[in-house]
Formats: C-alpha cells, structure tokens, sequence
C-alpha cells in the first residue's frame, strides 16, 4: 500500500511513502498540525535542501561538536549525522508527554528512597526483593543515606517510542547518567541558522533555558547551610566520547569543568585545585558512573574518580548529582514493574505506558510468552545488559526451542515484549525523502520540583528498516519541535 | 566569576605559547629561505637547527641539511613535536581541553585552522611555495590572535593566555635577533647587508615601524635595540616583559594576595637583564651570549608560573 500526503503534489515530500508505519509529519493520513511545516518543506527543491544539509554537517566539524574515536591510524573525529528534516510534536501531545516523564520520575524517585530505607514496596511484595536487592546495581554502601530533598535521579533521560498506532510509550529509563542533551540545543541552533525560513512565524518552545535550569537544579539540592553553593561537573576527561557535551554543559551552566584529579577530600570537604589554592566544592553534576567516582568506596582501579568522595558524600558535605546507586531504577528488570510502581507511590495509572511487558516470573506472564514465542523479544534480566536478547520473528525453530527450554528451567531471569514497529519521519537520504525509524528522550531535571525540556533528542535510525538509533549503530538525530 | 582550576590555566597558557610559536616558527623559515636563496655560499639551513638546538635530533633521521629536509622538518613532521603542525595540533587540544572558558569562535577557529593545516600536509613543499605556506601558518595564527583579542572574556584565563604568548614571544624574537644579527654585522664589505635586516625587521612585521623610528641609514646596533627595547613595538621583548609583569600583578590581585616571590624573583632578573643590556660593546658574540641570558630567564619565569598557579596548591 502506497500512503501518500494528499496535500503534497510536488516538492521533496511529493515521493514520499510512509508504509505501513504511524509517521511523526503525517500521522496515518496527514497531521493538522505540521500541515504549514510541510507546505514549507515543499517549496524547497531537492538540491537547495541537499546543500543546505551539507552547510550543516561542515558547520558541525567547524564547531567540533564531534565524538572522538580513537583507532589505530589515531583520533578520529566523528559527527552524530544530522538530518535537516524536523521531528514534530504537537502542544497537545506535550502535554502529555510532560506530565508522563514527570510522573515517572516522581516514582522513580520515591522507589529509590524506599528501597534504600524502609523496603516498603519490597515488604509488600509489589517488587521482588530479590530482584532489587540481589541486582547488580543495587549499591549496599546507599542504605539509610538521605539525599537532600529526595531527589536521587536529578537529570533522567526517558527513552520514548511511538507504536504503530501512534501511541507513546516508554522503552527505556536513564537514570545514571544519560547523554545527548547538547545535541538538542545544538541542532536547534544549527537549524535556525540553516533553515530560518522553516520556522518563520511558527512558535516553538525553546530550548536554551536547560544550562540555567540545570544550574539552579544543582544549587537547590546543595548540602544544607550552603549559600552561594559551588557546582562543578565532574567529567572524565577529553578522551571520553561524550566530553564534548561535557564542555558544553559546564559552559551552559556557568560552571567549572573538572577532572577526579582536580578535586581532593580533607576532613571529609570536596576542594578544587583552582590557581589560588584549594576551593569548596558543594554539588558536583558528575558524568562518571558510580563504579569510577572513588577508588577507596568503589573500584581501587579507577585513575578517575576522587579518593574520599563517598565518605563525604555519606556524611552529607557534597551532593553528588546523580546519587549513587540510581542504577537499580532503570534497570531491564525494574523496568518492568515500574507501571506498579507508580500506582504503589503515587496512586495513579501511568501516563506513559510502558511497551506491553510480560514478567515470566508470573505464571501468566510466561504462558504469553511460551504461546507466543516467535512473535516476542525475549530478554534476560539482571546483571547482563543487552547480552542475550533473542528476536523471536528473527529466530530460528532451534534458536527457539533452546529459549523454550531456557524459559522453562529459570522464567525468573526473563521479561520479553512485542516487536515495537517504531514511527517514522520523513529523512534526507541522499537525493531523496525516505521514512526512518525514530525515537524521543526528554530530558527531566529534578530539584524541589521537576522541569522538562520541550522536546528532547529525536534520534534517528538512518539504515533502511533498521529500528535501531544508537549513534554507534548509525543513527543520526534531528532537531525537535514542540509547537506552543 | 567561578575560580579558574589550575590545570586549565596551565591549559590556556600553553594555548598561547603553542600558536605563539607556530606563528614564530614560520617567521623564521620565511626569513631563513630569502637569506639562503641569497647566500651564494650555498644554503644555510643548518642555522635554522642550530637556532632550535635540533641540530643532532635531525641528523638522527636525515641525511643531508637542504630546503626540502629542514622545512618539512619544521612545518610538517610528526615526528619533531615542536613542528608547526604538532604546535597547532597541541594549540587545538589545549583549546578543546578550555573550550568551556574560551570562546565558542576562538575555538572554530583554531579547530578549522587546524584541519586545513592537517591537509596542507600533503602538498610538496619547495622554494615556490613556502613563503606562501609560511603566510598562511601567520595568518592563522593572527587571525586567531585577532579573534581572541575580540572575544575572550578578560577574566583570569585571559591572563594566563597573555602571559603564555608573551613569553613566548619575547623568547622568539631574540631568536629571530640572533640569527639575523651575525649576518647584519657582517661588516661594511658584505654587499646584502640591507637586504639582511630589511627582511630581518619585515619577518617581525617591524620594517615600517622601525623606519619611522630610526629614518636614515640604518646599522645593525639600532636593529637590535630596537628589537629589544623599543616598548612602542609590539614584538620587542621589552614590550612582552611589561606585558607579562601587569598580567601578573592582575592575578595577584584578583587573588587577593602577595607576589609569589619564586615568580617575582625571575620577573625582576628579566627585568633587570633588559635595563642592563649586553653591558659592554655590542658584537655578535656578546650579543649572543645576552640573548640567551634573556632565553633562560624567560624558561626559568615560566617555571615559576607553573609552580605557582599550576599545581594548585
């Protein structure tokens, strides 16, 4: 089945076929609310639209919004691709999209408080114990620690996908310390120097607040007593592929960008070495994973982090932002029960459901799964990431009835999903408009209350068919609009 | 304003130092190829080695000493950390270590300058075209110059970027002296004596100032003074030390504190080296010998700074 806009009779998008797939610019059979966007589109001709793609990608490498890849003939500095084409979404659909991402994060939050103090939601059986206590990111050292105003998960990036109906739901949360914010400011920026035409007259939420949002996110969570509080973020160094968000979050925030070597701990006070000697440090936004952030706490290897840190974290004379051990919240297994989760604390449905998940450890959960095995992603949970994932639709009869058998013999170490046939939009590739899959991650930031960036990264899967958007994966991102 | 760490002080005075030297380094190959074009004594590239002390590390890799050696050597080996793509290179990572405190177009630009650097690599560098490959390094290495003059916030870290340019500075223009001013004395019979400072004083973009300043005939005692001393002339070292000595009295006070003595000990020998002068008749020995006088103070006050301000201590 051919779907075409009906609006369009020539210009780029004229070719234009979405399949069978719901489509971010023209819904099933067009969208209100992009009509304008796409009338705009439409004027441009294809070879205006290609040079203009290509002033961007050389804007990009002029800026050195790179990522550094370090291989064998030296660094090599990579661009995430950028399409020029905007992802759309709709002051309705934000407003749910909003509410849902803060919802989840209240949750997320008070799940993280509990299970580090009382277990409430452990003692009534709503979440396994075992599967909070016994997972590997569950950090014992946390218990009985209180974090100022309760916020463990200050900046929370929440994976979001459209199914083929055209309905959010949530695939993934990032509560350790996720990445791609910069690239959201910095394709709006690039975008309205490559394409001020596309936007003129049209009100889009802005997104050059989120440096002094996250700044004054920083001060309100600072140790108690502190005025004026000192925030620095706390980066890895050059080497680190993300560093250049790093940069561009320390700018955007006003605040000193330091390395673990830069900081020391006396009488349990963060100090920097600045060049008049050494200077309090109160909240530290630091972009390395608990593992790294102090070798006497945690792993005596790492060259990163700051000896002493966790002992004044624990004693409260730093915060550091994200706390320590938010990583059992988004974690695969969790991530399953984080609909009851919800409904435990806050007494309400989510917002944002989740992508149908079938928890095998229930009985029902795993007949659903065993009935329907070839049509399924099934995925182990616990300590081993993404390793194991099986494709049912993908899978061999002999792939499957090793799963079977798999399934049977421990169905607690099991959660599995549909395939997510994920929307579409319209994307520059080569000379023509072709669909591609996309996703969204608003960024939340949470403080005293919590505020979410219009909009978030839309990332891109730029292989034909492919569903995967990771930049390792080749995917690119777009500059995403909410409309006001 | 938030404290500068000290790391990204070190950072920042190096930012300064590298493409200071860059811009130097061109200077003098520039300077060295119209001189030996003009030597009918043959070539001599070797003085351009011995300038930098690389005499030996270059015969380690190479056979003979000729134009093609000794300037790919210096524009473009990898090999030789102190070559101008190697000094653009650890501009650049200096810059992108500090990218948070320079700004965003000094940044563009020292990362485009870089990347057409990197591909100037593969042109093949002869008599034709270096004086235009040198130009072009200068030109990037001013119009970054130029763009921070323009856009850098004068907070500390602009102190610091000044003090790394100004003493590298002052270091290499009693370089380009030195190696100019043996030639220039070279005595009445010597017929390219004005074609040698002419192009001596052109390389440090002196000529028209020093003209205005001495009309006349020229000898080569007034070249050097005026290289020296002259505080009028932005490349004099006399000029640079008073540059360095106010930045540094401005950190002082943003820090609120007394002189570190270490640093202000070898401010004051510099000082006092270009009060004094040679302190006996100017010849090329003696001046050589007060030229690097001059060199070593300068090496042992950018120690000091480093102790004082990098360590953060």
């Amino acid at each position: 089945m051919v779907v075409r806009d009906p609006d369009v009779k020539d210009g780029p998008l004229a070719g234009y076929d979405h399949g069978g797939f719901y489509c971010e610019m023209f819904g099933r059979n067009g969208l209100a609310h992009t009509a304008d966007i796409r009338r705009r589109l439409n004027k441009l001709d294809s070879s205006g639209l290609r040079r203009r793609a290509k002033a961007a990608e050389r804007e990009l490498y002029n800026l050195g919004i790179t990522f550094t890849v370090y291989a064998q003939a030296g660094a090599i500095d990579r661009i995430l691709p950028f399409d020029v084409i905007p992802r759309v979404i709709s002051a309705r659909e934000w407003v749910q999209l909003e509410s849902g991402v803060k919802q989840r994060v209240a949750a997320i939050n008070l799940f993280l408080h509990d299970v580090y103090h009382d277990q409430k939601i452990l003692k009534d059986n709503v979440v396994p114990a075992d599967l909070v206590l016994g997972n590997d990111n569950y950090r014992e050292e946390m218990h009985g620690v209180s974090v100022p105003k309760g916020a463990y998960v200050h900046i929370c990036g929440t994976d979001i996908v459209r199914d083929g109906k055209g309905t959010f739901r949530v695939l993934e949360d990032n509560g350790r310390t996720p990445s791609g914010v910069s690239y959201v400011i910095e394709n709006r920026h690039l975008m309205m120097r490559a394409f001020p035409d596309l936007s003129e007259g049209i009100a889009i939420r802005d997104v050059d607040e989120y440096g002094a949002q996250l700044m004054r996110t920083m001060q309100t969570v600072a140790p108690g007593g502190a005025t004026d509080p000192t925030v620095v973020l706390l980066s890895p160094g050059k080497f680190n592929s993300a560093y250049f968000e790093h940069v561009f979050l320390a700018r955007e925030m006003g605040a000193p960008l330091v390395e673990g070597q830069a900081l020391v701990v006396e009488n349990d006070k963060v100090y920097m070495r600045a060049t008049s000697g050494l200077e309090r440090v109160h909240v530290i936004y630091r972009r390395l994973n608990d593992d790294f952030l102090d070798p006497i706490a945690f792993n005596p290897e790492s060259m990163l982090g700051v000896p002493g840190l966790f002992e004044a974290y624990r004693k409260g004379k730093v915060t550091l932002a994200n706390a320590i051990g938010t990583g059992v919240a988004d974690d695969k297994a969790v991530y399953a029960y984080l609909p009851r989760i919800i409904r435990y604390y806050l007494d309400q449905d989510p917002i944002i459901e989740n992508v149908p998940t079938n928890i095998c450890r229930e009985p029902d959960g795993l007949k659903n799964t065993l009935d329907n095995l070839d049509q399924l992603v099934v995925k182990p949970v616990g300590e081993s990431g993404g390793y194991g994932v099986v494709i049912g639709p993908r899978a061999s009869k002999r792939q499957l009835a090793e799963l079977r058998a798999k399934l049977k013999a421990d169905p607690d170490n099991f959660i599995s999903q549909p395939v997510v046939n994920l929307s579409v939009c319209p994307t520059l590739v080569g000379r023509a408009v072709e669909p591609r899959h996309v996703d969204l991650r608003p960024f939340a930031l949470t403080g005293d209350s919590t505020w979410v960036l219009p909009g978030g990264l839309s990332r891109v899967a730029l292989r034909r068919g492919s569903l995967i958007v990771n930049s390792s994966q080749g995917g690119g991102s777009k500059d995403t609009w909410v409309l006001a | 304003m938030p404290s500068l760490l000290a790391r990204f002080a070190e950072n920042i005075y190096w930012l300064g130092r590298y493409l200071e030297r860059a811009e130097n380094l061109s200077r003098i190959l520039d300077i060295n190829e119209t001189y030996a074009r003009d030597d009918a004594g043959g070539p001599s590239w070797r003085r351009v080695l011995d300038l930098y002390a690389d005499t030996e590390r270059f015969a380690a890799n190479h056979e003979t000493i000729d134009v093609h050696s000794v300037v790919w050597y210096y524009l473009f080996d990898r090999d030789n950390p102190s070559s101008i793509v190697n000094c653009i290179d650890l501009a650049r990572e200096n810059a992108r270590s500090v990218r948070h405190l320079i700004s965003t177009e000094m940044w563009t630009q020292v990362n485009v300058f870089r990347k057409e650097l990197s591909e100037m690599r593969t042109t093949k560098v002869g008599v034709a075209n270096l004086s235009g490959l040198c130009h072009q390094v200068i030109h990037g290495c001013q119009s970054f110059e130029g763009v921070a003059e323009g856009t850098f916030f004068r907070g500390e870290p602009w102190c610091f970027y000044q003090i790394g340019k100004y003493i590298e500075r002052a270091d290499q223009t009693t370089r380009i002296l030195d190696m100019g001013y043996d030639r220039l004395s070279a005595g009445e019979g010597y017929s390219g004596a004005w074609v040698d400072w002419n192009v001596l004083l052109r390389s440090v973009c002196g000529y028209h100032a020093y003209r205005s300043r001495h009309p006349g005939v020229s000898n080569p005692h007034d070249i050097a003074t005026f290289l020296l001393y002259d505080t009028e002339f932005p490349r004099a070292a006399a000029l640079c030390v008073e540059r360095i000595t106010s930045r540094l009295q401005e950190i002082e006070r943003r820090h609120m504190e007394r002189r570190k003595p270490g640093v202000e000990a070898k401010r004051r020998e510099l000082e006092f080296l270009l009060e004094t002068g040679p302190g006996r008749e100017l010849t090329p020995q003696s001046l050589h010998h007060y030229l690097d006088q001059i060199q070593i103070a300068l090496a042992a006050l950018s120690d000091e700074v480093g102790r004082a301000y990098f360590t953060g201590r």
